[in-house]
């Protein structure tokens, strides 16, 4: 179309859509407006904390968020949620192998299948979540530049879609469970608790990480390695009794200490380590504070830079 | 009568710099950090010195019911004015009030998951959007009909073609029922049948008392859904009386930059024309 066309369709047009103004224009129906502005844009503020009521205002899209991850996943998957329990167990029956047969760690008179499984299905879900919703921001970056909404919502949705793989794997601990003859005790109460905490140190990292990682791309490349690390540093394949006491202070600023040796002892109802959660707990917290703040402070450039 | 959005003195700056090294890595931070402490911070605060101002102190006021349409070449700032209303950036200074609900189209089909079915992708993208899913399954059989793509609702969006996407696509869109609709550049898609249909839809969201932000290079569009025309020239707004001045002053500043580029190809303008979605 060149210039000329265009002009002269639009000095053609005028009578027309002149007419439908001004026909639009009688029709019109005011509808009332509020006395307050419904919306304020401002130039970002540095330091605020996380709304939570913009996020419970998009609590629906949350919702279709982690409900297009799981549809996806069993649309595009031939065993669907089998693989969700099928990573645990295969890490147990290798580490069983590895550790349990033929290095021969100890593992608390409980049997070794049991004590892994126990220990590296909440890991499983901690490093799923931690590693998905780092890398959420970016995958959702179409999103992110087109339309508003909170940006937390993306690694928070990220989160609870692992923390129903996490209860799909569940079932299988429970058959573990019966299978070895356990006994199923009060202490167990503490399991959602515990999972709570879990998840808000696992929501925690994954805020940390996905904001930074828009900016900082190889957060990307450093987290797996991280990760496998951090499954060394953690009483998941050995007991924490592992650790010289000596070193156990230190042992014990790892979050994730505390948090999976309580988790094995609600389950297999032994001797809760009282100290090292409250550590866990506390590092949990001041992280979640802390991550939330960053996030929100790098939030308002996410557009600009993803 | 009041105002449904009111802009004062927008201005969005970015810093050049910025945006050439925009995937700095760790390593740049960490050794910029601990390299050069005092400067790094210092570059943090004022930047290198390069700016590019993408607004400059734009304001103008909104009232309910106004198809408004924002004009000028590319790169002019449309865009980022769009996106400042949206909330996906945030203005360096500068307010906006709005007094009613926001939904914008900035593109066609955001979200849309390409393993999903139209179905499914229905519900996603108008909770994208921000539809509540009362108001999805309200309009869905609507939604339906407007985008022509009744037979093949349970297919995966994936096999459709182009046509059959945006326009099931836009059908969503088109049914967003905030007080404030912002589209940049979605008349372009489909048929001449469908953008009919979009015209008179665009139209008949106006005659509900809404407002209507829209952006295009189609004179043609703008000239027919617009009653306020804004035209933008390197992040300065510029508004006369009369629609149609606005849109000869844009197409003249356009043959201009087209005189002064003579040796370009001669389909220059055709490129701004054509949809950028």
């Amino acid at each position: 179309m060149s210039i000329s066309e265009n002009v002269s369709l639009r000095v053609s047009r005028q009578p027309e859509s002149g007419g439908e103004f001004s026909e639009s224009a009688d029709q019109q129906v005011s509808l009332p407006l509020p006395s307050k502005p419904v919306i304020r844009i401002r130039a970002s503020k540095r330091w605020t904390p996380l709304d939570l009521r913009e996020i419970w205002a998009h609590r629906e899209l949350l919702y279709f968020l982690i409900w297009r991850d799981l549809k996806v996943r069993y649309k595009q998957t031939l065993f669907g949620v089998s693989w969700v329990v099928l990573q645990p167990i295969l890490m147990t029956l290798v580490f069983a192998l590895f550790l349990g047969k033929i290095a021969r760690v100890p593992s608390s008179n409980v049997p070794y299948m049991l004590f892994l499984y126990s220990g590296l299905l909440p890991w499983t879900f901690f490093t799923n979540s931690v590693s998905t919703s780092s890398h959420s921001l970016i995958a959702s970056a179409q999103m992110i530049t087109k339309v508003y909404f909170p940006r937390s919502l993306v690694p928070l949705a990220a989160v609870l879609v692992r923390l129903s793989d996490f209860l799909a794997a569940s079932v299988i601990l429970f058959i573990l469970m019966v299978y070895y003859g356990r006994a199923f005790t009060s202490a167990m109460l503490l399991v959602p608790f515990l999972m709570l905490h879990l998840t808000l140190l696992a929501l925690s990292l994954g805020l940390l990480f996905a904001a930074l990682n828009v900016k900082y791309r190889d957060i990307g490349t450093v987290l797996p390695v991280l990760l496998q690390l951090w499954l060394f540093a953690s009483p998941v394949i050995y007991p924490a009794t592992f650790v010289p006491a000596k070193w156990k202070w230190l042992y014990d600023l790892n979050p994730l200490a505390g948090l999976i040796s309580g988790f094995r002892a609600a389950l297999l109802n032994a001797g809760f380590d009282r100290r090292g959660l409250l550590v866990s707990l506390s590092i949990t917290l001041v992280l979640l504070i802390y991550s939330t703040f960053v996030f929100k402070r790098m939030e308002d450039e996410f557009a600009d830079v993803v | 009568m009041k105002s449904i959005v009111a802009v004062r003195n927008l201005s969005k700056t970015y810093h050049i710099g910025q945006l050439r090294n925009s995937n700095p890595t760790l390593r740049d931070a960490l050794v910029g950090a601990f390299g050069s402490p005092v400067s790094f911070l210092r570059a943090r605060r004022h930047g290198d010195g390069t700016t590019l101002n993408a607004l400059q102190d734009v304001s103008f006021n909104v009232e309910p019911g106004e198809v408004v349409g924002i004009i000028g070449r590319n790169g002019a700032g449309k865009s980022t004015l769009l996106k400042i209303l949206a909330r996906i950036v945030k203005p360096t200074s500068g307010e906006v009030d709005i007094y009613g609900r926001v939904g914008s189209l900035l593109q066609v089909g955001t979200g849309f998951h390409p393993d999903l079915s139209g179905r499914e992708n229905i519900f996603l993208n108008g909770a994208i959007l921000g539809m509540k899913s009362i108001e999805i399954r309200r309009n869905f059989d609507e939604i339906v009909s407007f985008s022509e793509v009744g037979r093949f609702l349970d297919t995966a969006v994936k096999y459709y073609s182009s046509g059959m996407y945006l326009r099931l696509a836009f059908a969503i869109a088109a049914h967003l029922e905030p007080e404030v609709l912002l589209l940049d550049e979605v008349l372009a898609v489909g048929d001449e049948s469908f953008q009919k249909k979009c015209r008179a839809k665009i139209k008949s969201v106006s005659r509900d008392g809404r407002t209507v932000f829209f952006v295009s290079h189609n004179m043609k569009a703008i000239g027919d859904l617009c009653r306020r025309v804004l035209l933008i020239r390197s992040g300065r707004l510029y508004e006369g009386s009369n629609p149609q001045n606005m849109i000869a002053e844009y197409l003249d500043e356009v043959a201009t930059a087209e005189a002064h580029h003579a040796s370009l190809p001669a389909n220059t303008y055709e490129s701004t024309v054509l949809p950028s979605a």
